[in-house]
């Protein structure tokens, strides 16, 4: 027992070269004799004890506790402070929670991120935030593992030269002040858009020193049509907000409002709460090529080429106009033939009836003559003002779209830019492809690159800064609706990077700064000087910034440049359609090195680790393909190859085309997955092309979908009905619930003062895939690879199974969120040979991971095909670093084990402990899932069934309450709420 | 089936003896420990290199399971169970026929047993060493298998008794145990007489320490006697409790093709069918070999063929009744399960086991058939084959499509499960070859009695009636 160098009680002190094996290594690169790339010694420079005795670790734990106040003994440059759960002094092992924002396209979602001694492992909504509501995105929830990533740069270097901060900034000072001399004239700044108030004040500051540069926003997927359809609307741009709690009628015209675009978090609770009363439903129709989310959720999925929907839009102009008396459609309109005019008369119809109570939406994808077109019939119906609301525009840039990137790859072709300062992510793959923006790049003397991985940019830029996560940056974002929040950090830096604010104040020679005083000065400059430490701190904790919010404004409209905007608005393209679309999960690429996003199935085609072109059954029929085919696809000239997948519902010739794959420098995980779609996309035509030519090749690429068949086969699984059927339907829900009859003795839980149940309410859910990822953060469900999910083996706890129904080329779909239901006679439970899954007292079916010997009858015997097992070592497998992320109340479950959900008993379990001290009980509501608290269409309710007041009781004592495979008579814990669907009587 | 009264020993209706001439005792006793004595054979050398390449492609299997894990094989979710128990099934039922033939036919006082028990015995033991393996192997934790034992520990834990594995552990152990003990006693006089043939010193240390003092005495053989009966009685049981509580594993399940009554009866069919086409796969090439002929006749292979067709046509009833009461039951999910053998991605796999386990053993319904040796030795193949499909059918088909279509995914086998399933055939073999050159392959005194019935038999056909021959032990 010797090691530490601290004499230890009763054992004779050490000779000091004794202190450590010579053969003992802790790194591969330290066995190697390699520095750390990072340049840092391998782990610091405290020897490693060799071995660890009783005492010794008692001794450890001393110092340890001793010393841990050292880590504070820096000069604390920026301050942290709690949020509202903050345990009166800190305790080890309680979790601490901090409210911050993420941002999203520029804006800021508020979320709570769940910290562990310092290390914040779980992001979770935050319910004060005006676009979370308590729910959160893909995006948010799987941020913690983009900051653990191994593959993030670590510090700054410039021209291959590796340099520390401060010499950075000297630098950086240098070529500024070279800039200035002639008012920045050759200075240009490649931003993306954002909300920022720091960063506005920070790009004033820039104009003022370099008068002659100038700043263009860029992003791939942006809002700019919106925008631009509100300047022909209303003569200026302005920001578009919806509000479908009022909305009875909703017509979406190619907008995924629910998933991907917009203000999605809290659209899709107002969108679930308005499905779960059958004498208050909203009814949806979604005219869309894609099949989205959205169009899932639909009451009708009108399914039209994207190219057609704008014709669509004014057929029902017209329809408004000649049979409801809406004069000022009638210029707008455009009557259309054949089914379409039927469908379109009776939206119309619908919207006529619920005249300010209905909405109109267009997507980002369509022209601005649809947004403006949108905003002409939601005036004419008297929904602007209700549940349209028009603010001056969050944010800072008006415009990002292709036309700024292309005048800027001009001035480089012509030499104009001497200094290009990039903190948009990744210009050179995002750029549309003509503009060939990596070989310019090479042309620009300096290029600054803040990127927080090694990309196609990094590759191309001479100065590459790390950059900050945003859990570890100080900022500040704006909702939607303009609510600013402060963006505080959960953790130091894990290596040393900068966040944009930091860049930006370089070239005005106050990088030392640091953010924190950025925007704490700018704040209180904005606020003023009286109070503002302890407003401050309120704004930390709460993670908003109260009164905030930008008025709406009425402004008048004028049809008449609408009229000529549609009048020039594009024809249907001729040929198939391309339809270029951000993925719902790596959105437009930028999440691509993120495993978990990877292998999160995608919302409707279960697809991972790929993108793939979609095309209708029909089209696929017509060239001859088949799901996994290896197709060339070529648009004006160029060409990639890319598999098929065949989804059905999708619009016949036209090919969705998911952006964000097909990396061509990138790090373990984004390399090898999927196509790149960006390599066909034309600054001309950035959503919707004309002209696609696709090839067959004979060849396959096998798609990696976690499910294979999208068909009930006629078994009542996800039910759902429409709501005059309700009534007719009840006593066949009734037989589906209940208890059965069993030779088994019953076991009695009323005398238990919990039994934990869960309600999943398929009319809420939208299928977005939210709760399988909160799921996976919190449960420390590790990745398991490509391979790997095509054999089966994905690991997930949740997973949302989707069906279809109706025919293949127009099938309505329901999700359905599927977790261990914790069945009170449980299958499971009886056929494992060691005891090692067994049931609770208050009905959970626990897994006992150390009792475990990896038998698999328990997943045998599951009719829900819930559990998953460890066929191989998934955990150790990944770098040391990730081991930060995981959730310390949860155990790390090692190869030959069996696991599933465990209704986050760790939650339940803190709770109990809670009320324990309290001297209290659990509230019957208090525990809150994972999967319950990410979803943003509170489709998930966990609760205490014991307690009839409790939400899920109610809920599972409600009329459209039933149990999947009832007939089993495997009495299910959780329950399922069927679906109800509001279509139209007049399309029946 | 003693003989009646009058009966000459060769039976005008069973042309075929059971024993060609009438060898003296020496004779016997030379051309059967010919085998074990004689000089290895460049043949016996060839054979066992070749099955011990396919042993070491079996141990690298094996090696690659238990290092890397269980997911080297293809298993999944749903498919949790794949090669590992369709084997394990496919080997235990194998193991059937040595003891069926050494205990039931023993009791039933059948002759035609005498010659060829030993190999069936032989062949079961190393059967179920094999299988034993698999669940085993097929752990996520193999290292921890002894917890499904019930043990005295401190942590006061039992197996859970409900489950049907612990029941295995129960099944399989005893039946190896049985299985090796009534092997073993049945060897003893032939180990003594090998020991007393032995040409070397070592080999006769080694066959007198395995003798355990054999002389052949009557009291030795009144013990031999009594002991033999009791474990042909103790063993008579396991044949059909064996497999029934293997078909347990999957009846006691909700699975759709696994939960049904009909299991064991059907279980324990399909086990003799395979394990008399496994015997009939190893008799027919070993008897060639090492020039078994005289005590190993037609008449026992034709027997044997008799009990391959009728066992053939009680797993075809099984099949029949299935899919009767799939129907009859009116379980939506168990009606598909069934149909999707017909119709589903492995529809193939499941025309070639009715073709090898329904349509094959037909054949045998005619006499010239089943005394032919090489259309028994190809039916026996396919019976085996068709036996190791029908597990696959339950094991895997049944599991890759259940309840929920979303869950629904194939088995995809990898090389590790090739090389366990046809590793475990070449280790087998291996085993086999070892057994055929170090121990008699025929109960030498069991024959040698035989022919002494014979010859009194013979005796009393000429002294005229009225004299009631002994019945054959």
């Amino acid at each position: 027992m010797p090691p530490l160098g601290l004499p230890i009680y009763g054992q004779p002190p050490l000779a000091a070269g004794d202190r450590r094996a010579p053969d003992a290594w802790r790194s591969l690169a330290e066995r190697a004799g390699q520095a750390d790339p990072a340049g840092r010694p391998p782990d610091g420079d405290a020897p490693a004890p060799a071995s660890f005795g009783r005492r010794s670790f008692l001794q450890v734990l001393s110092a340890s506790a001793a010393l841990a106040g050292l880590a504070a003994c820096k000069p604390p440059r920026e301050r942290v402070v709690s949020y509202v759960r903050r345990p009166p002094e800190v305790t080890p092992s309680l979790p601490s929670y901090y409210a911050t924002a993420l941002p999203a396209g520029g804006y800021g979602v508020g979320v709570v991120v769940e910290s562990h001694e310092g290390r914040p492992t779980k992001v979770e909504g935050n319910p004060a935030h005006p676009s979370s509501l308590g729910g959160a995105g893909l995006p948010e929830l799987a941020s913690p593992l983009e900051l653990y990533d191994p593959a993030r740069i670590a510090g700054f270097r410039r021209g291959g030269r590796p340099l520390a901060w401060s010499a950075l900034l000297d630098e950086l000072s240098e070529v500024a002040a070279r800039l200035a001399q002639d008012g920045g004239a050759r200075l240009r700044v490649l931003a993306e858009p954002t909300s920022s108030p720091a960063v506005a004040a920070l790009r004033a500051d820039l104009r003022a020193r370099f008068p002659g540069s100038r700043l263009v926003a860029w992003a791939p997927v942006s809002e700019d049509a919106a925008r631009e359809g509100t300047r022909l609307a209303f003569g200026r741009p302005l920001d578009v907000e919806h509000r479908l709690a009022t909305a009875d009628v909703v017509l979406s015209l190619d907008a995924d409002f629910l998933a991907t675009e917009g203000d999605h978090l809290r659209l899709a609770r107002e969108f679930a709460a308005r499905r779960v009363d059958a004498a208050a439903m909203n009814r949806l129709y979604a005219a869309e090529a894609t099949y989205t989310v959205t169009g899932g959720a639909a009451d009708h999925r009108l399914r039209l080429r994207a190219s057609e929907i704008l014709g669509f839009g004014r057929a029902v102009a017209a329809a408004l106009a000649s049979a409801h008396g809406l004069a000022a459609l009638a210029p707008l309109g455009a009557a259309a033939g054949g089914a379409q005019a039927r469908l379109a008369a009776a939206v119309a119809a619908d919207l006529a009836r619920a005249r300010g109570r209905g909405l109109v939406l267009a997507g980002q994808r369509q022209p601005a003559a649809a947004h403006a077109l949108a905003a002409a019939m939601n005036d004419a119906l008297g929904n602007a003002g209700a549940t349209v609301l028009y603010r001056e525009p969050v944010l800072l840039d008006r415009s990002s779209g292709p036309e700024g990137l292309a005048a800027l790859a001009a001035e480089i072709r012509a030499g104009g830019v001497d200094t290009l300062v990039i903190t948009a992510w990744n210009p050179v793959y995002t750029a549309p492809a003509e503009l060939e923006l990596g070989a310019l790049l090479r042309r620009v003397p300096n290029v600054v690159y803040l990127a927080a991985r090694e990309d196609e940019t990094t590759a191309v830029a001479g100065a590459v800064v790390a950059a900050a996560h945003p859990l570890e940056s100080w900022g500040d974002l704006r909702a939607r609706d303009g609510t600013a929040s402060v963006v505080q950090p959960l953790i130091a830096p894990l290596v040393a990077s900068a966040t944009e604010l930091d860049l930006l104040a370089a070239f005005l020679d106050r990088g030392q700064v640091g953010a924190w005083a950025l925007v704490r000065e700018g704040w209180r400059r904005r606020t003023g000087d009286e109070g503002f430490d302890r407003r401050w701190d309120r704004w930390l904790a709460d993670g908003v910034v109260a009164g905030t919010a930008a008025p709406p404004v009425a402004p008048p409209l004028d049809g008449a440049a609408i009229a000529a905007a549609l009048a020039a608005a594009p024809p249907p393209v001729a040929g198939v359609e391309a339809i270029f679309a951000p993925d719902d999960k790596v959105l437009d690429g930028r999440l691509g090195e993120n495993a978990w996003l990877q292998e999160l199935p995608h919302p409707v085609s279960k697809l991972t680790w790929d993108n793939a072109a979609l095309l209708s059954p029909a089209t696929a029929a017509r060239l001859g393909l088949e799901t996994g085919a290896l197709a060339t696809l070529r648009l004006h000239g160029r060409e990639v190859l890319a598999p098929v997948l065949v989804q059905p519902g999708h619009a016949d010739e036209a090919v969705t085309l998911p952006l964000g794959y097909g990396r061509r420098v990138a790090g373990a995980v984004a390399t090898g997955a999927g196509f790149d779609a960006y390599a066909l996309r034309r600054g001309a035509a950035p959503w919707i092309d004309g002209g696609l030519e696709i090839a067959p090749t004979g060849a396959r690429r096998a798609l990696a979908q976690t499910q294979g068949h999208f068909t009930m086969d006629g078994r009542a699984l996800a039910l759902a009905l429409p709501v005059a059927a309700l009534p007719g339907a009840l006593a066949e829900l009734e037989e589906r619930r209940g208890p059965l009859p069993s030779i088994l003795p019953e076991v009695d839980y009323s005398g238990e003062p919990y039994r934990w149940g869960m309600a999943i309410d398929l009319s809420r859910c939208i299928g977005c895939g939210a709760c399988a990822l909160a799921c996976q953060a919190e449960n420390n469900i590790p990745v398991v690879g490509r391979s790997e999910v095509l054999n089966s083996r994905e690991m997930h706890w949740l997973r949302v199974d989707r069906y279809y129904e109706g025919p293949a080329e127009e099938p309505a779909s329901v999700s359905q969120p599927l977790a261990c239901v914790h069945c009170e006679s449980a299958p499971c439970e009886y056929v494992c040979p060691v005891n090692a899954t067994v049931h609770s007292d208050e009905g959970l079916n626990e897994m006992v991971y150390n009792r475990c010997v990896g038998t698999r009858y328990c997943s045998n015997n599951c009719p829900y095909k819930v559990r998953r097992f460890n066929y191989l070592d998934y955990h150790t497998v990944h770098a040391p670093q990730l081991a930060m992320l995981q959730n310390p109340d949860v155990t790390v479950r090692a190869r030959g084990v069996m696991e599933k959900c465990s209704y986050c008993v760790q939650r339940i379990e803190r709770a109990r402990i809670g009320a324990r001290v309290a001297g209290g009980t659990i509230g019957g509501d208090q525990v809150v899932s994972a999967c319950q608290q990410a979803c943003p269409a509170e489709a998930i309710v966990f609760g205490n069934l014991a307690d009839p007041a409790s939400r899920v009781a109610r809920l599972a004592g409600g009329e459209r309450r039933y149990d999947l495979l009832h007939e089993l008579g495997t009495r299910p814990r959780t329950g399922y709420l069927a679906r109800l669907r509001n279509p139209n009587p007049d399309l029946a | 089936m003693s003989a009646a009264p009058g009966t000459p020993a060769v039976d005008p209706l069973e042309p075929t003896p059971f024993l060609v001439g009438r060898p003296g005792d020496r004779a016997l006793t030379e051309e059967l420990v010919a085998t074990v004595l004689g000089p290895t054979r460049r043949g016996w050398l060839l054979l066992v290199a070749a099955l011990g390449a396919g042993m070491a492609f079996w141990l690298v299997a094996l090696g690659a399971t238990l290092f890397v894990g269980i997911g080297t094989w293809g298993n999944n979710i749903p498919v949790a169970w794949g090669f590992g128990i369709t084997t394990f099934v496919w080997w235990i039922g194998i193991g059937h026929a040595g003891t069926l033939i050494s205990a039931i036919l023993l009791l039933f006082q059948q002759r035609w047993r005498t010659s060829i028990n030993r190999f069936a015995e032989a062949m079961t033991l190393f059967a179920v060493a094999m299988a034993g393996m698999y669940p085993i192997l097929h752990l996520g934790r193999p290292w921890l298998f002894w917890w499904l034992m019930p043990y005295p520990s401190t942590t006061r834990l039992w197996p859970n008794f409900k489950s049907a594995l612990p029941w295995d552990v129960f099944a399989i152990s005893t039946y190896a145990t049985v299985s090796f003990l009534f092997w073993f006693l049945g060897l003893i006089p032939d180990l003594a007489t090998l020991r007393d043939a032995a040409t070397t010193p070592r080999r006769r240390r080694i066959y007198g320490l395995l003798a355990f003092g054999w002389r052949g005495s009557a009291r030795h053989w009144r013990h031999y006697r009594i002991g033999y009966l009791l474990l042909a009685g103790l063993a008579t049981p396991l044949v059909v409790s064996v497999h029934t509580i293997v078909s347990f594993d999957f009846a006691i399940s909700l699975l759709p093709g696994w939960h049904t009554t009909i299991f064991p009866p059907y279980f324990v069919a399909g086990a003799i069918f395979s394990g008399f086409a496994m015997v009939v796969t190893l008799i027919v090439p070993a008897r060639r070999l090492l020039g078994l002929e005289r005590v190993i006749t037609i008449r026992h292979l034709d027997n044997m063929n008799k009990v391959i067709l009728a066992t053939g046509l009680m797993v075809s009833y099984g099949y029949v009744m299935e899919h009767f009461m799939a129907w009859y039951g009116g379980d939506p999910a168990e009606a598909f399960a069934f149909v999707n053998r017909w119709t589903g991605p492995y529809r193939h796999l499941w025309y070639l086991q009715l073709f090898c386990n329904v349509v094959t053993p037909q054949i045998l319904w005619f006499p010239r058939m089943r005394r032919n040796l090489v259309v028994m030795f190809v039916v026996s193949l396919l019976v085996n084959l068709g036996m190791w499909l029908e597990r696959f059918m339950i094991v895997v088909v049944s599991l890759s499509r259940d309840f929920l279509p979303s869950s629904w995914a194939m088995f995809r086998p990898t090389w590790v499960d090739w090389g366990l399933l046809f590793g475990s055939m070449a280790t087998f073999g291996v085993l086999f070859l070892l057994f055929l050159r170090f121990l008699p392959v025929i109960p030498i005194a069991e024959v040698k009695e035989l022919r002494r019935e014979f010859d009194h038999e013979d005796r009393l056909v000429a002294g005229g009636p009225g004299h009631r021959p002994e019945g054959a032990p």
